[in-house]
Parts: C-alpha cells; sequence; structure tokens
C-alpha cells in the first residue's frame, strides 16, 4: 500500500473519532459478555465472528496510528498497520457484521459495535474496496432523485395499472372525491401522510388497502425507502438518497411520513436525519394507531393456525417499535406465539448490512443457523415481519433448513384480515 | 418505433427490493457490447429505477412498454 492512502486512511479514521467512538476503542474489558451475542458467532464459533473480535481489528489500528505504544513502539503491543492484509481483515470484520446491535444489548458499557463497524466501512471506501454493488445502488437512488421529473408520468401509468389490485382488497379510495379518490394518490397536495414503498408493488399494494380502509388522506412517494448509502457506510450518499424523501414531503406539506416494512429505511429517516418538520412513523405504527383509533376491523378467523413474529433489529431493538406489531398480531389471530429469544433479545434474521442485496448465500445461511434453530422450535406455522430485508433472509432460511413455514409481511396479513362494511367477522 | 433485437428475455416479474437492479447488474456483463435484453417486471418503481441505473452504469434504456400491470423495458449494454 502506497504511504499516500496509508496517510489519507489515517485522516479518514481520525474524521470519526468523536468522543463516544473513543470510549468504544478504549474502553472493553474483555468480559466476554459479547462472545454469545452475535448470530454468526453463534452459529460459526470463531472469534472472528464475534463483536469483541471484529472490534479487535479497529482497535488495533486505532493503537498503531493513534496510541503513544502503537506509534513509537508497535513491536510492543498488538497493531495493524493499513496494507492489503489489513484491509481484507477490516472487510471481513465489516461485511460480517449485520448491524443489528444485540452484542451492545449484553455489553455492560454499551459498546456499540455497528458505530465501530462504521469506521471499518468508511475505511474501505476510503481504499476503494467497499462492495461496488452497494456503491451501485446509492449512486442510482441519488441518479433517481435527480432525474424524477422524467419518470413519474410512466410511475403514474403503473400506479394506475395497479387500482384494481388494491380495489381487491378493499372495494374504496380513502375519499369519494377529490384529490383521495384514488386508490393511491400521487402528488395528493392536502395529504397528512406520504407513505414510502419499495422496489415492487408488494410494498405499495397491501398498504393502500389499509390506508383506504382507514381513510387516510395519503400521498404516495415517487421513491423507494431503502438507503443502499447506510448499508455502504457512505454518510454523505446515505443523507442524499433520504433527502430525496425529506424533500418530497416538504413540498406537500405532510405531517407524517410512513415508511415501508424496511427497518434501515426506516432506522434512517427517524434517527438519523435530525429534526424535521414531519413526524416518521414505521409502517406497523400506523397500523397499530388504525386499531386503537376504530379506524380498521380485523377478522380473526382468517388465521388458524400458530403465528409467530420475527422483530426487524432495526425497527425493535434499534427503533423501540416492540409492543405496537404484537398489538396488530393480538387484534389479528388468537394464534400468535413469540420466538424464543423474543424482543430485544431476538436473534438477527442474519440478512442485514447489505448482505442481502450482496448475496452472500452461503455464508447468510451458514451464519443464521441459531435463527433457523429459533424459528423452529416456535413451532408456529406462519412467521410474520415488518422488514423487506428480514423477509427475503427468512425466506432463505425457510427453503434452506427445511423449516415448512410460510413467511409472510405482517401488513399483507393485515390487508387480507380488513372487515368490509356488511361483512361478517370474528373478533 | 425504435428498431432492435433482442437477445434474451430477463423475467423479474415478483422480484423483492433491490433484486430487479441486482440482477440486471449480474446478467448485463454475461452479453456483447450493443446487444439489448428485455426485462419483464411488475415494479412499478423499475420505471424511474432502471433509467438511474442505466445513467449510473452508462449503458441504455431504448424503450420501456406497459401492459395491464406488466412492464417491459429494453436495456442495451453500452459499455
Amino acid at each position: 500500500m502506497d504511504t499516500q492512502l496509508s496517510r489519507d486512511l489515517k485522516r479518514l479514521f481520525e474524521t470519526r473519532l468523536n468522543s463516544a467512538m473513543k470510549m468504544y476503542l478504549e474502553t472493553c474489558t474483555r468480559c466476554g459478555n459479547c462472545l454469545d451475542s452475535c448470530h454468526v458467532g453463534a452459529s460459526i464459533p470463531e472469534i472472528k465472528y464475534t463483536a469483541v473480535g471484529r472490534a479487535e481489528v479497529i482497535r488495533k489500528v486505532f493503537r498503531r496510528y493513534f496510541k503513544m505504544q502503537g506509534s513509537f513502539a508497535p513491536w510492543l503491543g498488538e497493531v495493524l498497520e493499513f496494507d492489503d492484509g489489513t484491509l481484507e481483515r477490516i472487510y471481513e470484520a465489516a461485511y460480517s457484521c449485520t448491524g443489528c446491535r444485540r452484542c451492545m444489548v449484553h455489553c455492560p458499557f454499551g459498546i456499540d459495535t455497528q458505530q465501530l463497524m462504521s469506521i471499518a466501512k468508511a475505511l474501505l471506501i476510503g481504499a476503494d474496496k467497499e462492495p461496488k454493488l452497494l456503491s451501485m445502488l446509492s449512486d442510482m437512488s441519488i441518479a433517481k432523485g435527480e432525474g424524477i421529473e422524467e419518470t413519474k408520468a410512466s410511475y403514474a401509468e403503473a400506479i394506475t395499472n395497479l387500482e384494481a389490485d388494491v380495489l381487491a382488497l378493499w372495494p374504496t379510495a380513502a375519499e369519494a372525491e377529490g384529490a383521495f379518490s384514488r386508490p393511491m394518490p400521487l402528488e395528493a397536495k392536502g395529504a397528512d401522510l406520504l407513505y414510502v414503498g419499495l422496489a415492487g408493488a408488494h410494498s405499495i399494494v397491501p398498504a393502500a388497502a389499509i390506508m383506504n380502509a382507514a381513510k387516510e388522506r395519503w400521498s404516495l412517494s415517487f421513491f423507494e425507502a431503502v438507503n443502499f448509502g447506510a448499508f455502504v457506510g457512505d454518510s454523505r450518499k446515505m443523507k442524499a438518497i433520504a433527502q430525496r424523501i425529506i424533500d418530497e414531503a416538504i413540498g406537500l406539506g405532510v405531517k407524517e411520513v410512513a415508511i415501508v416494512e424496511c427497518g434501515t429505511a426506516f432506522r434512517v429517516m427517524r434517527h438519523f436525519m435530525g429534526k424535521q418538520p414531519f413526524k416518521v412513523i414505521a409502517f406497523v405504527e400506523l397500523i397499530d394507531r388504525y386499531l386503537s383509533q376504530g379506524r380498521i376491523t380485523l377478522d380473526k378467523s382468517k388465521i388458524t393456525e400458530k403465528v409467530t413474529y420475527h422483530d426487524p433489529c432495526q425497527i425493535a431493538r434499534n427503533g423501540g417499535v416492540i409492543e405496537e406489531p404484537r398489538r396488530v398480531l393480538r387484534a389479528l389471530t388468537e394464534y400468535f406465539v413469540e420466538l424464543r429469544p423474543t424482543k430485544e433479545e431476538n436473534w438477527c434474521c442474519g440478512g442485514g448490512g447489505g448482505l442481502v442485496a450482496m448475496g452472500e448465500m452461503e455464508f447468510r445461511m451458514k451464519s443464521s443457523k441459531v435463527k433457523a434453530e429459533q424459528m423452529r422450535a416456535s413451532k408456529a406455522a406462519i412467521i410474520t415481519t415488518a422488514c423487506e430485508n428480514c423477509h427475503s433472509q427468512l425466506s432463505d432460511l425457510n427453503e434452506h433448513y427445511a423449516l415448512g413455514m410460510k413467511v409472510e409481511f405482517l401488513s399483507h396479513l393485515v390487508a387480507k384480515a380488513l372487515v368490509r362494511p356488511g361483512q361478517s367477522y370474528r373478533l | 418505433m425504435a428498431e432492435y433485437t433482442t437477445l434474451k428475455t430477463l423475467d423479474y416479474k415478483g422480484l423483492k427490493c433491490p433484486m430487479p437492479i441486482v440482477k440486471i447488474s449480474q446478467e448485463l456483463p454475461k452479453i456483447a457490447v450493443g446487444e439489448v435484453v428485455e426485462v419483464l417486471t411488475t415494479d412499478p418503481g423499475s420505471l424511474s429505477d432502471f433509467p438511474a441505473w442505466a445513467k449510473t452504469t452508462g449503458n441504455a434504456i431504448l424503450e420501456t412498454k406497459q401492459e395491464s400491470g406488466l412492464i417491459k423495458i429494453y436495456v442495451k449494454r453500452q459499455k
């Protein structure tokens, strides 16, 4: 590695050294509490797949360049210099971590491995060694924002072509006349809420039916909620991607932005984008509100099998949305059972941090053995979740480990159970 | 009407996020520069995603067609 790149990486590292990060780098007492916390380490028992093992790679670089001993007498302690081998170790640490932060729950000092891995990801970008697919997807999202006016008409046509699918789930739009008389309103001035979906009609149609049933004055975003800038650890791109949605929401003057079932998209918008003139909510929170306000009713006779729920890490442990999906599930079925462990302690699905998009099938399946075992132990026929990434990973686990479960989005179960006017149902 | 011959059809109907773009990114290097593929998708977002992807990667979208929920996108490898 040339000296200039090494200097650049050191400078890049230095820009990340705020007080919290220094505490994470200097405080670990090797207590071992995190050794069993990571689903990867629990599935593949190697120290490099534990939280402390990953953090240690970054700590060794920290010691080499920012501690007296490492700078003047590196031979005295465990340090890592920037070279190709170190970058390979940094890559393995960063992209074997899904950013679920389960280890942080168990760490007595609250050391945030995801934050430490944000240094790793920044260094990989600085060395031009990050996963190019994630950078390309980020760039695509930004380019989409720049050229959105050119494609709005064709998108609107595609949305019109999906109206019959929405009406099959709920027979009317939110209102009979005006801006909210279409099943999926676009650029609807006066909307209270902007709904942001993902690539795929499945992320829009059931949600539209639910919002129409609740008579929500809503508008559909032209953008996808997912944020690949966050996955690849590029904060500039992350903000540019989120800003497209912020500008759209401000332009419409909405009071709320509801994020599709996507954990990372929700966490970025709610926690990383600062104060905005609107509130950010996860779609499952919106469903819970509709139920509590009596704006929708669900027919419990639709589900006759045991259902369990996978808490998406970025929505539950890292987003605080834990009881809302449970209230929705109790309104939906009498057959809800918890996964064990559950809530803040739930095992990550193993697909986060960009791994699903990157493929990585062999690693994702091996590293999530404990998740598959947890799913099987629930004895549930259906596993539901509120995150696209988790849904993809749970579906892959279901097939790979022959679990024989049905993997469902929570919003899809809700949309199928909506009680229509005049319909008989069971509460 | 644009004139071109499609080498093959890629069926991306019903794929979840972000697979349509991931798959076209993996597929395009397998064909020669100048060749065209037809992508079938049901994702309304692909009508904005594919042009943005083409701009980002230096490829071209020759045409898009919509037929009652089915979207056809004609992608030309340019580099």
